[in-house]
């Protein structure tokens, strides 16, 4: 890199600190840090112990620029978010019709961790059910369980840019809790759903929602979906694109838990949340969205991380169907502008 | 719409928090609210212009960075010693100079962003028309930031090769970060040489407009650091430069 680059690339990081869009980032931080309501996942022990004062927002772009604010560092655990990524290498390890055949695509009224499949084809109804995700661990290749696991974290790392670790103690916690998840399994075992290598698939999913990451890794996996699955910053390919519409549109039908719909009216964009307080959102051809913040609603979605995509989703046009002229524009809103005033 | 002035140089003693207490007195003497930022954590002395004592401080800007004090927590009302009437205001956020929390920061660092932050959020709470921020010199993470939220960036020059060359390093920096209004200030210009011709050749130098030009002054180096200058000679010559930059910020 020449003296320029070097120049030009710390002064870029300077101008992304400075910009009005973070700013308004910083602002929307600041109104939505107070809200008290909901509450921390309590199921195991280590999720309990969440300050819910813990919020942290980021926003990376597919020009590969990253405006964070708030806790955008600390780790916390992936948990269901990680669905949605792993069913894109499900996919990319054997093909769609084989995915088809094995996991459905349809949004279920169901709770997230039903005992129920669909009963003509006993496939569980789609990837981000426990069910659904658990079918599709199983399908994630390798000739081991540390082969399958080490894959996983490889793919994290095309998405996020840096080398992912699991939580040993949720990861346990999880495992030795997960009685009903193993019930699932055994339930589509007896169909024939799942391979027979059963207690490795599930120790797999145990540690696909172990797996630590941070606000701003949930808002370069977004960026990285948004820019046709090749991270923004680092040019790696995280995956093949002709399934990054595949995994975008469950996140759209299914992402949201049981408020799918609500979400997808409200907010629109294709999105992901885990109970560890995280949420991944997906502006195609735009940007991504990361959020953390551990108090949850009675569905199991961050209640701030909610706020944060909803007010961004309508002010900056992000709904996907949106075709109104919204009241900001984002290009303006990242680049600054002589008119425009964020002080 | 609040306006963020940044007063830099390269190097050190050119007079940087000089200029920035006399223009902020004067501004906030035509009736402005105006704040003074002392982001030089490393060599503070703002504070002394102003005559706010040490024992005074009880909270700085460092308080702040430290997570222990919103900045506005951090701003003295110094009008009262300087002759501000009516609606003006002059508030300074200075930094500690405590040897123990100059080390903090240098051990430490921060997270520059707050800088940003903090200066947003203290324009909103003191209902700010001018923020100024008197900075370290050289180039640094902190001068990058400050020069990049400034809307007029006043650099200050002394008319000496060293300078010339850090300060044309500086105005590619300033022009990579997308600044839109700099402006020069020649200070300590020697008396044998003639202003215009100097003015002019720096302008030509730079392609940047100069907006004062101060010589090498006894009457200055006497009150260094003593009490805001234009308050206490209000119709000497140097005062009267002062508010052509004044003016000038203000357009």
């Amino acid at each position: 890199m020449t003296n320029t680059g070097e120049l030009k690339a710390f002064a870029d990081s300077i101008t992304a600190a400075t910009s009005p869009f973070r700013n308004y980032l910083s602002d929307l931080h600041r109104k939505y840090l107070p809200l008290t309501d909901g509450a921390v996942a309590d199921y195991i022990p280590e999720l309990a112990l969440a300050d819910p004062s813990w919020f942290g927002v980021a926003v990376a772009t597919v020009d590969g620029q990253v405006f964070d604010v708030g806790d955008c560092d600390r780790t916390f655990t992936i948990q269901s978010i990680s669905k949605a990524f792993v069913y894109g290498l499900a996919l990319e390890d054997n093909g769609r019709d084989y995915v088809n055949s094995k996991v459905g695509v349809e949004p279920t009224g169901e709770a997230f961790n039903a005992i129920v499949l669909d009963e003509t084809t006993n496939r569980p109804y789609n990837p981000m059910v426990n069910a659904g995700a658990i079918a599709t661990a199983d399908l994630i290749k390798g000739k081991d369980g540390t082969e399958r696991l080490k894959r996983m974290l490889d793919m994290f790392r095309r998405y996020t840019g840096r080398d992912h670790d699991i939580n040993v103690p949720v990861f346990l916690s999880e495992k030795s809790t997960g009685n009903r998840n193993r019930a699932i399994a055994y339930l589509m075992l007896n169909f024939g759903m799942v391979g027979d290598r059963i207690d490795e698939t599930l120790d797999l999913y145990f540690q696909q929602c172990s797996i630590l990451v941070n606000a701003r890794d949930l808002s370069l996996m977004a960026a990285t979906l948004a820019n046709g699955g090749v991270n923004p910053i680092t040019g790696d390919r995280a995956l093949d694109q002709r399934y990054v519409q595949d995994v975008v549109s469950i996140m759209l039908t299914c992402g949201m838990y049981d408020s799918s719909g609500d979400w997808a009216y409200r907010v629109g964009m294709p999105a992901k949340s885990g109970v560890g307080g995280g949420i991944t959102a997906v502006s195609p051809g735009k940007l991504g969205i990361g959020t953390f913040s551990p108090p949850l609603d009675a569905k199991g979605n961050s209640l701030r991380g909610i706020q944060v995509c909803q007010q961004l989703s309508q002010e900056f046009g992000l709904h996907p169907f949106n075709v109104a002229a919204p009241p900001k524009d984002l290009a303006t809103w990242i680049k600054g502008g002589e008119g425009l005033d964020s002080w | 719409m609040p306006k963020v002035i940044a007063i830099h140089s390269y190097r050190g003693g050119t007079g940087k928090s000089n200029l920035t207490a006399n223009l902020a007195t004067m501004v906030a003497q035509q009736g402005y609210r105006v704040g003074v930022v002392d982001t030089d954590l490393p060599s503070p002395g703002i504070h002394n212009i102003f005559g706010l004592e040490p024992e005074m401080m009880t909270k700085t800007l460092n308080s702040y960075l430290w997570g222990e004090a919103e900045l506005a927590d951090a701003a003295y009302d110094v009008s009262k010693s300087l002759d501000i009437a009516g609606a003006g205001q002059l508030f300074l956020v200075p930094s500690s100079c405590k040897a123990n929390d100059i080390a903090r920061v240098l051990k430490d660092g921060y997270d520059v962003r707050l800088l940003n932050d903090g200066f947003r959020q203290l324009v909103k709470t003191l209902e700010l028309d001018y923020l100024f921020i008197d900075t370290h010199p050289g180039l640094s993470k902190e001068t990058f930031l400050t020069i990049a939220i400034s809307h007029c960036l006043l650099l200050i020059v002394r008319p000496d090769k060293q300078d010339y060359q850090g300060t044309a390093v500086t105005l590619d920096v300033a022009r990579q970060l997308n600044v839109r209004h700099v402006q020069l200030v020649i200070n300590k210009a020697l008396s044998s040489v003639e202003p215009q011709a100097l003015r002019q050749k720096v302008e030509e130098t730079y392609s940047v407009p100069v907006a004062g030009l101060f010589p090498l002054s006894e009457d200055i180096v006497q009150l260094a650091s003593e009490g805001v200058f234009c308050a206490r000679y209000p119709k000497h010559p140097i005062t009267q430069e002062f508010q052509a930059v004044a003016r000038r910020i203000m357009e």
